[in-house]
């Protein structure tokens, strides 16, 4: 038993020594704080300025990666810009070294979140609703100030999350106070995704559709090309709505729309923002029937606004292919250089900082960016949230695709709803 | 391999033989006679062994004083995937009731642990249960019963129709928990995952200790625990009769073997560890969806217990660390293999590699090494214990 102890306590004594011996990198870089070190950026412009690095979880390969490719590439272009500009005080920005992709799927999300968050300040890009709140718990924990990819009623609720722009269920609201007042719609349909982004549509629509007593038909919806859609356009049929709001990706949007139209179909189809992708005008059958039938709902103007921001971002893009997704990765940008600006006018350059710059900030002097009234995350939720929808129709000949067919307004639904109360798809 | 210490083993007497047949002695420089039942089923039967393990345990608990965040981990998955391939072990390696459906056993862990520990104020069904043991123990349980459930399924059926009525379980278990969107966050979803908490403590979070150092001590504590509870119970009765049962189910009822009764032993147990490890298996990602548990988990397990080594505990443990580190090795073979891509848009890249590697590795260890990495250790063993009259 002796030799036993003894020999055991010569294996610890060396593997101790072992483990202790060369001891692992504890430190979290040069900086201050996690996600700012005094060494410049990879690819800095001065390579005497410090680096702040912000994390990216988007969808680079899923459902959605017509979105998350141009909105990492709109952000990046930012990003580059702003570190040509002389950069934000002592520091240039890095949105590429933690560029993840999520593919769309919220574990995956999650765990890319853990991988990256000692080494980032903040998150520039979480892509997805329920991508976002997959990782939203962790982020508070830590005072992680993130910039989502996605629109969902819950985010002026945290204070943490740096929206833009109006929510999927507001435009839905907007959406069928348009169909009533203007198309003389009695009856609406909703075909959508299952999870919080789809769920946010319909159940905009559905309060809308109450408040307007016309029908409401709930289409649940999945991932997938044509064969999956069928059922969902049978169950449309069935309902036989006037108008039928989309909430999907651009590929089962196209695939609803043409199997709507293959069946007579006359009504509006209104898609929430993401079902729109330049890269449908490739399907030249469809073209005709996007035409006739599609509107997508947005708070965002298309490439070719007429803005200062617009124009700077257009020289930015040189010739990458236009897209709205650029746009406004582009655009978001300003927010999160509002937050960082604060941060180290505030002298704390920490998440903490962040935090609190972004709770302080009342709105963000975007160019032209962003719709009027964006970034105020101050005021009250119910009084911050934007509630104007535009709708843009497709014309193959503008560069994104689309232009604005309908201007800005806000509908009766929507204008008293009270979003300060629970995100509208946990009522779904 | 030690000296005795005690006076009365220190010659060879026949009165001192009687005495070794009660009280079984080690016989310097003859490790492999054993002298007594009791020796023979020992939890270490060798003085080596004991050494061996403990020196192990040791090294493993200084290694987050060493290690990266990010390989730290990939071994704390290991460990909680080890403890639902010991599982998995029982059932199909020891008692030899092949079984597909394991991934609805750990997903039933996991929402139960989700549900006991969840906020009780938020959006899922949550009932705010901190106490750590109480929501591991609780999945274990939930799961426990569904196994039981499930388990007279085992007791009509054997082999491939078993294996997919077990199959069946796994799509049911989808159904519901998509469905379940109170309890599980549904499809495309999900919700958040039980936090892991010691006292005030949460171990998700950076103290002291980062969030991996912690997450990796609190699950090799709990591999250690379920590890021996599990080579306890196969050198009992249990574990013999569980043996039976596999070798020869006939001749194990005429023995006297109650056969519905040990099958559905085995199913509840299994089951009870798939519960720990879905409770535990989501802790440092924080969150889970119900599309998780599907099939290939259950492949995933299989192929744990294939490549370790059926039918032993550290062949479980062995595979479930070799499949957690898997993406790991992968990712290291552009070094090795420089036309090996680490990018997702150039062919061939390790994304690629790692999938056909896990074939690869299943079809190699069935042809070559049916008894698995356990096998190759063996061997390993045997060859130096025989040094240098090695052949």
């Amino acid at each position: 038993m002796k030799r036993t102890a003894t020999r055991l306590g010569v294996a610890l004594a060396v593997a101790s020594l072992l483990m202790t011996g060369c001891g692992r990198d504890d430190d979290n870089g040069s900086g201050a704080a996690p996600g700012v070190t005094d060494e410049p950026c990879p690819e800095a412009v001065d390579k005497e300025k410090g680096c702040i690095y912000l994390g990216v979880l988007s969808d680079f390969t899923g459902v959605f990666k017509g979105v998350g490719v141009p909105f990492s590439e709109g952000q990046k272009a930012f990003w580059k810009k702003v570190n040509e500009d002389g950069g934000i005080g002592d520091y240039e920005v890095d949105v590429t070294k933690y560029a993840k992709d999520s593919a769309y799927d919220p574990d995956k999300h999650a765990q890319l979140f853990g991988e990256i968050q000692d080494d980032i300040l903040a998150v520039a890009q979480s892509l997805g609703t329920a991508h976002t709140n997959a990782i939203l718990g962790d982020a508070e924990k830590e005072d992680i100030v993130i910039a989502p990819a996605s629109l969902a009623s819950s985010w002026q609720l945290v204070d943490n999350v740096l929206e833009v722009g109006s929510n999927y269920c507001g435009d839905a609201m907007n959406s069928v106070d348009y169909a009533v007042d203007e198309l003389g719609a009695k009856g609406v349909a909703v075909a959508h995704f299952p999870g919080d982004y789809g769920d946010d549509a319909a159940v905009g629509a559905k309060v809308a559709a109450e408040a307007r007593g016309i029908d409401f038909t709930d289409v649940p919806s999945e991932p997938g090309a044509a064969d999956k859609q069928a059922s969902v356009v049978a169950g449309i049929l069935k309902a036989d709505p006037d108008v039928v709001l989309v909430a999907t990706g651009p590929i089962e949007m196209a695939s609803i729309v043409g199997g709507l139209a293959q069946k007579g179909f006359t009504g509006k189809i209104i898609g929430s923002i993401p079902t729109w992708n330049i890269a449908l005008l490739g399907e030249k059958k469809l073209v005709p029937a996007l035409q006739a039938l599609y509107l997508q709902a947005t708070s965002f103007q298309t490439w070719e606004a007429d803005t200062p921001g617009y124009e700077a971002m257009r020289a930015a893009a040189g010739e990458t292919p236009p897209s709205d997704w650029y746009a406004l990765g582009y655009g978001s940008g300003y927010v999160m250089q509002a937050v960082i600006e604060k941060a180290i006018e505030d002298d704390d350059l920490t998440r903490e900082g962040m935090l609190n710059a972004a709770k302080s900030l009342d709105g963000v002097e975007s160019e032209g960016m962003l719709p009027e009234g964006a970034a105020n995350y101050a005021g009250d939720p119910n009084d911050a949230v934007i509630r104007e929808t535009a709708f843009n129709a497709v014309d193959p000949t503008t560069a994104s695709g689309v232009k604005q067919e309908v201007a800005p307004f806000v509908g009766p639904t929507a204008k008293d709803h009270d979003f300060s109360e629970s995100a509208c798809y946990e009522q779904y | 391999m030690t000296t005795p210490t005690d006076e009365k083993t220190t010659s060879f007497s026949g009165h001192q033989l009687e005495e070794t047949t009660r009280r079984p002695r080690r016989i310097w420089g003859r490790p492999g006679l054993v002298t007594a039942y009791a020796q023979d089923m020992a939890f270490f039967d060798t003085r080596a062994k004991l050494v061996a393990v403990c020196a192990l345990v040791a090294i493993a608990a200084l290694m987050p004083l060493q290690l990266e965040d990010d390989i730290l981990k990939l071994l704390a998955t290991g460990f909680v995937l080890a403890i639902g391939a010991i599982g998995l072990n029982l059932v199909t390696g020891y008692a030899g009731q092949v079984s597909l459906g394991h991934a609805f056993f750990v997903g039933v862990g996991a929402v139960t642990a989700a549900v006991l520990n969840g906020d009780p104020d938020g959006r899922r069904l949550g009932y705010g249960i901190t106490f750590l043991p109480a929501w591991m123990l609780g999945a274990g349980l939930v799961a426990a019963v569904c196994g039981a459930i499930v388990a007279p399924l085992a007791t009509r059926l054997r082999g491939l129709y078993l294996a997919i009525v077990t199959l069946g379980l796994v799509f049911i278990g989808q159904y519901i928990f998509a469905e379940w969107r109170e309890g599980t966050g549904g499809r495309g979803v999900g919700r958040d995952a039980a936090v892991p908490t010691l006292g005030d403590v949460d171990l998700t979070v950076n103290g002291a200790y980062t969030e991996e150092q912690k997450l990796y001590w609190l699950m090799l504590v709990i591999l250690v625990i379920f590890a021996v509870l599990a080579r306890n119970l196969v050198r009992s009765k249990v574990g013999r009769a569980f043996a039976a049962v596999r070798d020869r189910d006939i001749a194990a009822g005429v023995m006297g073997v109650q056969l519905g009764r040990y099958k559905l032993l085995a199913f509840t147990i299994s089951s009870f560890y798939a519960g720990v490890c879905g409770s535990l298996l989501y802790a440092a990602d924080g969150h889970f969806s119900p599309d998780e548990f599907n099939l290939g988990m259950s492949v995933l397990f299989i192929a744990m217990i294939l490549i370790g080594g059926a039918g032993t505990i550290s062949g479980s443990i062995m595979g479930a660390m070799l499949l957690a580190l898997l993406p790991r090795i992968a990712s290291e073979l552009p070094g090795f293999f420089p036309f090996i891509s680490d990018r997702s848009t150039e062919h061939p890249n390790i994304f690629e590699v790692e999938t056909a590697l896990y074939g690869v590795l299943i079809i190699a260890f069935l042809l070559f090494e049916p008894r698995g990495l356990y096998g190759i250790w063996h061997r390993i063993r045997t060859y130096w214990k025989s040094f240098p009259f090695s052949y």
